[in-house]
C-alpha cells in the first residue's frame, strides 16, 4: 500500500525549477532515505511533501489525497522533524508538547502516556518546564522529535536528523523510528550521513541536481551501477563522477 | 599606525548611521510627545519647590551622591565586533591607538549626561546655598574632569580584570566622585584637589597592569553587544528593529489567565496566542505602555473631549500594533503545518485583542473614576478596538 505518492513533481522558489520531474513511492512500514550532495534538492523536495511550498507541476498524494483535496487529512497524516530546531521561545517544553497534542487531536490522557515515555527515552523529564533559550542545539531536536513521535502519524519525514544530537539521541531516535516501523508508519529521512542511511534505510533514493538518479534497495542500487559490494559511499561517488563526465563529454 | 584610525574611522561612521536611523524614530514616536510633557511638569514642579526650599537643605550632599552615581557608570563605547578576535590579532600592538580614539569618543559621548545633571542643579545651589557664581562653575569644570578620569580608569579597569569584578571598580569611583564633588563644593578647591591626585594615582596603577596584557576581546566584544542590545530595545519602543529577537518572560502571576482556555483541537491557536503576548516583552509591553498613559491622560486632564481623544487614539493603536505583530507571516513556525482551519489564529488574535481591550478599558475607567462622565471612557476604548479589528486589513 503506498502511503505518499509523488507523480511528475516539479518545483522551487523561483520560475527556475530546483527540482524536476520527480516521481517516486513510499510504501507502508518503509524507511526511505533521501541522499543528495548540498544544494540537490532534498529540503526543496521535502518542503514540497510538507506543502510550504505547491508544485508547479505534477502531484503529490498523501494516504490517498493531494494537500487540496483535503488540507485536514493530508496534514494529520505526517509529522515533520526540520533540520534545524524551529521552536517557540515562548513556550516550555511541556507546552511544546501539549500544543502539538492539542493540534492532532489527541486528549489529554494520550498526551501524558506518549510524553511520560518520549520524555524517558530522550532524558528530558527534568526539563518540562525549560524555555527553548536555555536548551543546546541536540536538546532543541530532542523537542522537535518528541513533537514529532508524539502524534503517530502514517509518515514521518525527517530533515537531516543526526546533526547535534549526542551519540544516545542517536541511538534513541533510531530505536523510536524501529519501533514506528514495525508499527506500520512510514519514514522519509534526508541524510549526509551515508553509512546510517545504508545500514537502516530500506530503500534509498538519490537524488542529484534536482532529479531522481537512482532508487531501489542496495541491492537494486549495486545492480544498477554495475558494482557489487560498494558501499553507499562508493556508489555515491560513483554517482557525482559518472555526473562529471557526461558534462565534460 | 594609519591603518588603526582608517578602522576606528569607517566604524564610527557606520555606528553613527546605525544610530541616526533609529533616532529618527525615537523623536518622532508618541513616547517622545510623553517625555516633553513629563520634563515640562516636572520642570514647573521644580521650579515651584524652589521658592520654598528650606535654607537647611543638603544641596551639596544631594548634587554629589546624583552626579558622583552617574559618573561611575562610564563604560566603554569600543565598537569591537565579534571577527576582531580573529581577524585583529595580528594587529595587537597597534591596539592602543585604536582604544585611545575609542576612550576619547567615550568621554564626549557621556559627557552631557553628569554636566547635565549639575546644571539642573545650579537654581537649587543658588536658592539654599551662599557658593559665588565663580565657586559654582568650578563645580561644573570638576564634574568635567572627573567624567574624563572615570572613563579612563573604567576602561583600564576593564582591561585589566578582563571584565571581571567591575562593581569593585564602580563603588570605589562612585565614593571617590561624591567626596570630591561635595568637598569641592563645600571646603573649596584646595582640599578638593587631594581627590583629583587619587585618582590619578589610581589610574596610573591600572595602567601599570594593562602594559603588556593582550586585548581582553571577549569582554569587549560582550560589552559592545549588550550596549547596542540596549539601544535596540529602547529604539524598539518606538519602531520595529529588525532581527531583534524579542525577550521573553514567564510572568508567572498571569498564569491562570490560560486556566480557561480547553484542551481542544479548536483551541490550539488560542493556546498558543495567548502565551505570545502575555510572555513576549514586545507585545506585552506595548500594551502596558499604551494603557499606562491612557490612564495617567484620563485620570489627570479635565477637559473631556481631550481625554476622550487621546484614549480613542491609543485603543485604536493598541488594537492595530497588536493585530499585525501577531498575525505576521514572516518565519516559519511549527503552527502552520497543523491539521487545523487556516482562519484559527485569526479567530485567536481577535479573541485576544477583544479580551486586551476590555481589560484596558477597565483600567483606564478606574484610573478616571473621580471625573464627572468618566462611564463614557469604556464604550470608547471597546467600540474603537471593535472597529479597529473588523475595519483593519487582513
Amino acid at each position: 500500500m503506498t502511503v505518499l505518492q509523488l507523480t511528475n513533481v516539479t518545483g522551487g522558489y523561483t520560475r527556475k525549477p530546483v527540482i524536476q520531474n520527480l516521481s517516486f513511492n513510499i510504501g507502508k512500514g518503509e524507511l526511505v532515505g533521501l541522499i543528495g550532495l548540498n544544494g540537490a534538492g532534498k529540503s526543496t523536495t521535502i518542503k514540497h511533501i510538507i506543502g510550504t511550498l505547491l508544485p508547479k507541476e505534477g502531484e503529490i498524494r498523501l494516504n490517498g489525497v493531494t494537500l487540496k483535496d483535503n488540507m485536514d487529512k493530508y496534514r494529520s497524516s505526517f509529522s515533520y522533524i526540520p533540520e534545524t530546531p524551529i521552536l517557540y521561545d515562548e513556550l516550555t517544553l511541556k507546552e511544546h508538547l501539549a500544543l502539538t497534542a492539542m493540534a492532532y487531536g489527541l486528549d489529554e490522557k494520550t498526551l501524558e502516556k506518549r510524553s511520560e515515555r518520549l520524555l524517558k527515552e530522550f532524558r528530558m523529564e527534568k526539563r518540562l518546564n525549560w524555555f527553548p533559550s536555555h536548551f543546546s542545539k541536540g536538546m532543541r531536536q530532542k523537542v522537535m522529535i518528541m513533537c514529532a513521535f508524539l502524534v503517530n502519524p502514517s509518515l514521518y519525514i525527517i530533515d537531516e536528523p543526526f546533526v547535534g544530537l549526542d551519540p544516545l539521541g542517536i541511538q534513541s531516535l533510531l530505536d523510536q523510528m524501529d519501533e514506528k516501523k514495525r508499527e506500520g508508519a512510514s519514514i522519509l529521512m534526508s541524510t549526509h550521513i551515508l553509512s546510517t542511511a545504508e545500514k537502516h534505510c530500506d530503500r534509498i533514493i538519490l537524488l542529484h541536481e534536482g532529479r531522481v538518479r537512482a532508487q531501489g534497495t542496495m541491492a537494486d542500487l549495486r545492480k544498477a551501477f554495475n558494482m557489487p559490494n560498494a558501499t553507499l559511499d562508493d556508489l555515491y561517488i560513483a554517482m557525482t563522477k559518472e555526473q562529471d563526465n557526461e558534462q565534460h563529454a | 599606525m594609519n591603518n588603526m584610525h582608517n578602522v576606528w574611522k569607517s566604524r564610527f561612521e557606520h555606528y553613527i548611521n546605525e544610530v541616526q536611523k533609529y533616532m529618527r524614530f525615537i523623536f518622532t514616536g508618541h513616547i517622545a510627545i510623553v517625555f516633553v510633557f513629563v520634563i515640562g511638569a516636572g520642570g514647573y514642579q521644580y521650579s515651584e519647590w524652589l521658592k520654598v526650599a528650606p535654607a537647611n537643605f543638603p544641596a551639596e550632599w544631594l548634587i554629589a551622591v546624583i552626579v558622583g552615581l552617574i559618573l561611575a557608570f562610564s563604560s566603554p563605547t569600543t565598537l569591537i565586533r565579534e571577527p576582531d578576535q580573529v581577524y585583529l590579532l595580528p594587529l595587537e600592538t597597534q591596539m592602543p591607538a585604536y582604544f585611545k580614539k575609542a576612550v576619547k569618543w567615550t568621554f564626549w559621548s557621556q559627557l552631557l549626561v553628569p554636566v547635565i545633571a549639575y546644571i539642573v542643579a545650579i537654581p537649587l545651589l543658588k536658592a539654599v546655598t551662599d557658593l559665588s557664581v565663580s565657586q559654582i562653575w568650578v563645580g561644573l569644570a570638576l564634574v568635567v574632569i572627573l567624567k574624563y578620569f572615570n572613563v579612563t580608569i573604567e576602561f583600564n579597569y576593564r582591561y585589566a580584570n578582563r571584565g571581571q569584578a567591575i562593581a569593585v571598580d564602580r563603588i570605589t569611583r562612585a565614593l571617590l566622585s561624591i567626596l570630591a564633588i561635595q568637598t569641592i563644593l563645600t571646603s573649596g578647591l584646595a582640599v578638593g584637589a587631594i581627590y583629583i591626585i587619587l585618582f590619578l594615582a589610581y589610574e596610573m596603577s591600572l595602567k601599570k597592569r594593562v602594559a603588556g596584557q593582550p586585548v581582553p576581546y571577549e569582554h569587549f566584544v560582550r560589552l559592545e553587544q549588550n550596549r547596542m542590545m540596549r539601544f535596540y530595545r529602547f529604539a524598539n519602543y518606538f519602531t520595529d528593529v529588525p532581527h531583534l529577537r524579542g525577550s521573553i518572560r514567564r510572568r508567572a502571576l498571569l498564569d491562570i489567565v490560560y486556566k480557561w482556555i480547553p484542551f481542544h483541537k479548536n483551541s490550539t491557536q488560542t493556546y498558543l496566542v495567548f502565551r505570545t503576548f502575555i510572555r513576549t516583552d514586545d507585545h506585552f509591553y506595548l500594551w502596558l505602555r499604551l494603557t499606562a498613559i491612557a490612564a495617567v491622560i484620563a485620570a489627570f486632564v479635565d477637559i473631556y473631549l481631550v481625554t476622550w481623544i487621546v484614549v480613542a487614539a491609543l485603543a485604536f493603536a493598541t488594537t492595530l500594533q497588536l493585530k499585525y505583530a501577531l498575525l505576521s507571516n514572516g518565519e516559519f513556525r511549527m503552527d502552520m503545518l497543523y491539521p487545523i482551519a487556516d482562519d484559527q489564529r485569526k479567530k485567536a488574535v481577535d479573541k485576544l485583542l477583544r479580551v486586551i481591550s476590555v481589560v484596558q478599558a477597565i483600567i483606564v475607567t478606574l484610573c478616571a473614576i473621580t471625573q464627572p462622565n468618566f462611564y463614557v471612557i469604556p464604550i470608547i476604548i471597546i467600540i474603537v478596538s471593535e472597529l479597529t479589528l473588523r475595519l483593519s486589513k487582513k
